[in-house]
């Protein structure tokens, strides 16, 4: 598969999501069922990667372009990740005009608000996958009041999360 | 609101987007705690007006909002460094974790420590949820704000997350202020 087909094909699956798994169907469709350049076992495995590794899920993609096509194809796949991004300046450039009008305004508030919803039901599977233990239950609710309490950096309160499950486990307990 | 230069825009970028486990909803979170809360460099309406434009922009989220704060901050080179700041350094991760992942996945340790940030990051998107409707929490818009997170919640189960959108954004139009 050539590099522009692989850019092609993973920009016409990035530009049909709105969220970070979405693109996963037709990935699926055009590299394990059309054409059989990956397995499902290296589908597997890029998923764990994006979610394992810090940034959006949706990186599994450069986990993917590295297996069709080594280095080369992680960057082809780390440029149809992001083109799609550039799209907001423009649309930056229109909401900018109408942001005045009071109708727009409540538009876009009652967006925000929806998307806090929507992310709120993202935390459900995020939640049922990573709070199996007491501890990641303990973990995840101490995050929270750290963070509604105090100004204390997010990266912190995850640096300290990683460092109380080492701890944990050296003590033979477990976060996940 | 004063425009940060581009070096400290890009420490910025580079740091929380590099460093924050758990997908685009804690890094979010962690963006509007950077730049709204202790840097000041968003107004809470800025961050919203950001948001919602990254929610309906195709491809991640993330990177959607990370080039439109960036463009608000500094233009189209911000919108530019603020997305490869963001992208490049865990792209260049995930390909090189990729290469090696049967080794990697083999080190106990890496797998306790993600365990333990992973489940912080479920405490981190319910403060996110929390801050983004906290300010729309008032006394005369409380309830219906209570509401359209709840239904958007609900629809969003068994729908997808465009159209709940599209329906909240039909909402919000016909929205009447109580004062």
């Amino acid at each position: 598969m050539s590099l522009w087909t692989l850019y092609f094909l993973l920009l016409k699956a990035t530009l049909s999501s709105f969220s970070g798994l979405a693109s996963l169907p037709i990935l699926r469709e055009d590299f394990v069922v059309r054409r059989p350049v990956l397995t499902d076992r290296q589908l597997n495995t890029a998923l764990v990667i994006g979610r394992t590794t810090p940034g959006p899920k949706g990186l599994y993609v450069v986990s993917l372009g590295y297996y069709v096509a080594g280095y080369p194809g992680a960057a082809i796949a780390w440029a149809a990740v992001v083109t799609p991004a550039l799209l907001v300046v423009a649309m930056l450039g229109v909401a900018a005009r109408f942001t005045g009008d009071p109708r727009v305004k409540r538009m876009l508030r009652a967006v925000v608000i929806a998307s806090a919803g929507i992310s709120l039901s993202a935390t459900l599977p995020l939640g049922i996958d990573a709070l199996t233990t007491p501890l990641a239950w303990v973990l995840a609710g101490a995050s929270l009041v750290i963070l509604l309490r105090t100004e204390v950096d997010t990266l912190w309160v995850m640096a300290g999360a990683a460092l109380v499950s080492l701890a944990a486990s050296a003590l033979h307990l477990k976060a996940g | 609101m004063t425009a940060p230069p581009l070096a400290p825009l890009a420490n910025v970028f580079l740091r929380i987007g590099n460093l924050t486990f758990g997908g685009g909803g804690p890094t979010i979170a962690a963006f509007q705690r950077e730049l709204v809360d202790r840097r000041h460099w968003l107004s809470p309406e800025q961050f919203a007006l950001s948001y919602a434009l990254s929610r309906i922009t195709p491809g991640t989220n993330l990177f959607a909002f990370c080039t439109c704060t960036g463009a608000l901050l500094r233009g189209f080179a911000g919108a530019l460094v603020a997305l490869l700041a963001a992208s490049v350094p865990s792209c260049i991760l995930v390909a090189v974790l990729t290469a090696g992942f049967d080794t990697a996945s083999r080190w106990g340790a890496v797998n306790v420590a993600i365990d333990g940030a992973v489940a912080a990051s479920v405490g981190i998107l319910l403060a996110s949820c929390w801050s983004i409707i906290a300010p729309y929490v008032t006394r005369a818009n409380g309830v219906r704000t209570a509401l359209l997170a709840g239904v958007s919640f609900g629809l969003s189960m068994i729908s997808t997350p465009l159209l709940v959108l599209g329906l909240a954004a039909v909402v919000g139009w016909f929205w009447r202020e109580r004062e």
